[in-house]
């Protein structure tokens, strides 16, 4: 990932939001200061206990579905793992098919909570840095 | 079943003759038509004018006036061909058009170059990139030590700068965004396709013929 993908991410080079309304987002960011294969695995945990499927797309792609339709078909939702850092990857949410409130609460009431303890906070940029195994993801064009 | 100019019409602020509108660019007489309802709406919506200013502009973009966006000001300021400090609807047609699904590659890298060297010197500066990345951690929920920053500068600028100058000039842009096309998902709006599924209330203002696209 190059600074101009990172820079390319700021809402105001959204034009969408001229076409459609704020809170109906489909996309959500976080950056977590952990592995790939840590952040697959609490994400494929958080999948569980949600009650849907998670599966292995492409390498630092992972696709959650719900197994039951929802109010505009069955859920489904991207998650997609840029690295910045062997250390240091963003995530990147999407959803890709169903209605826009199940998504929205799938990643307010599940996603966001469950990776609390792993998005990175500033404030503890200066304690211990976690043990950094040596898995490195293919690097996302 | 048939459309006539209506000959007693009341002008509507900002209004820009669609059929020229859309021999300048990949949009049809309806799609102008279209893009002309949601230009007044945003237009009108602080100072009822015709024109967008950059409260106006906020305000669509982010639900609120007062947001200072370095990179909405950036996009402002290139709609904004004619420096006046406000867009009006030809302006608005013609820089959309850039990021119509159809429109020339070529357009849309020139324009993502022209976004990024926010000083126009015709070269995009390390500083400046640097600045761009600061204040999108800034304002964002993404944060990065100093050091990471200047890992992610000294990357991109070994790929992108080619003859180690310092700045991306408009030829290594080129090349670098050939190789790293995802750099130009910005420049595409897939809602251009359907502005006339999106704002279908043109119907009934349409003052051409309709001519079978």
């Amino acid at each position: 990932m190059n600074a101009f993908d990172i820079i390319s991410l700021s809402p105001g080079f959204d034009l969408t939001t001229l076409f459609e309304e704020p809170r109906l987002k489909k996309e959500a960011r976080f950056t977590i200061w952990r592995p790939a294969s840590v952040i697959i695995w609490k994400l494929e945990d958080i999948g569980r206990v949600l009650g849907m499927k998670v599966s292995k797309r492409e390498a630092g792609l992972l696709k959650m579905e719900g197994v039951k339709e929802g109010r505009k078909g069955i859920l489904s939702i991207d998650a997609e793992i840029f690295e910045l850092t062997p250390s240091f990857h963003l995530v990147e949410v999407k959803k890709c098919n169903g209605d826009t409130l199940e998504y929205q609460k799938v990643v307010n009431e599940g996603l966001r909570p469950g990776l609390e303890d792993i998005i990175w906070d500033w404030q503890q940029e200066q304690h211990v840095q976690p043990e950094q195994q040596d898995v490195q993801l293919p690097q996302q064009d | 079943m048939g459309c006539f100019n209506s000959t007693v019409r009341k002008p509507v602020p900002g209004h820009e003759n669609p059929t020229i509108l859309a021999s300048q660019t990949a949009f049809s007489v309806s799609e102008v038509e279209a893009l002309f309802e949601l230009f007044k709406s945003i237009s009108s919506s602080v100072i009822d004018d015709g024109l967008i200013n950059k409260e106006e502009f906020q305000l669509a973009l982010f639900k609120n006036r007062k947001k200072e966006n370095l990179f909405a000001n950036r996009i402002f300021d290139l709609f904004d061909v004619k420096q006046k400090g406000v867009i009006d609807f030809g302006d608005f047609v013609r820089a959309l058009n850039v990021f119509h699904p159809n429109a020339p590659q070529e357009d849309k890298i020139s324009f993502c170059f022209k976004l990024y060297d926010m000083d126009g010197t015709g070269f995009i500066e390390r500083q400046e990139v640097k600045q761009m990345l600061i204040a999108l951690l800034c304002e964002s929920e993404l944060k990065l030590a100093d050091d990471t920053i200047e890992i992610i500068l000294d990357k991109t600028f070994s790929e992108a700068d080619v003859d180690q100058d310092g700045k991306i000039d408009k030829s290594e842009w080129h090349n670098f965004v050939t190789k790293n096309p995802s750099l130009l998902k910005i420049m595409t709006l897939p809602y251009l396709r359907d502005i006339t599924t999106t704002f279908p209330s043109f119907v009934f203002n349409s003052e051409v013929e309709e001519i079978a696209t």
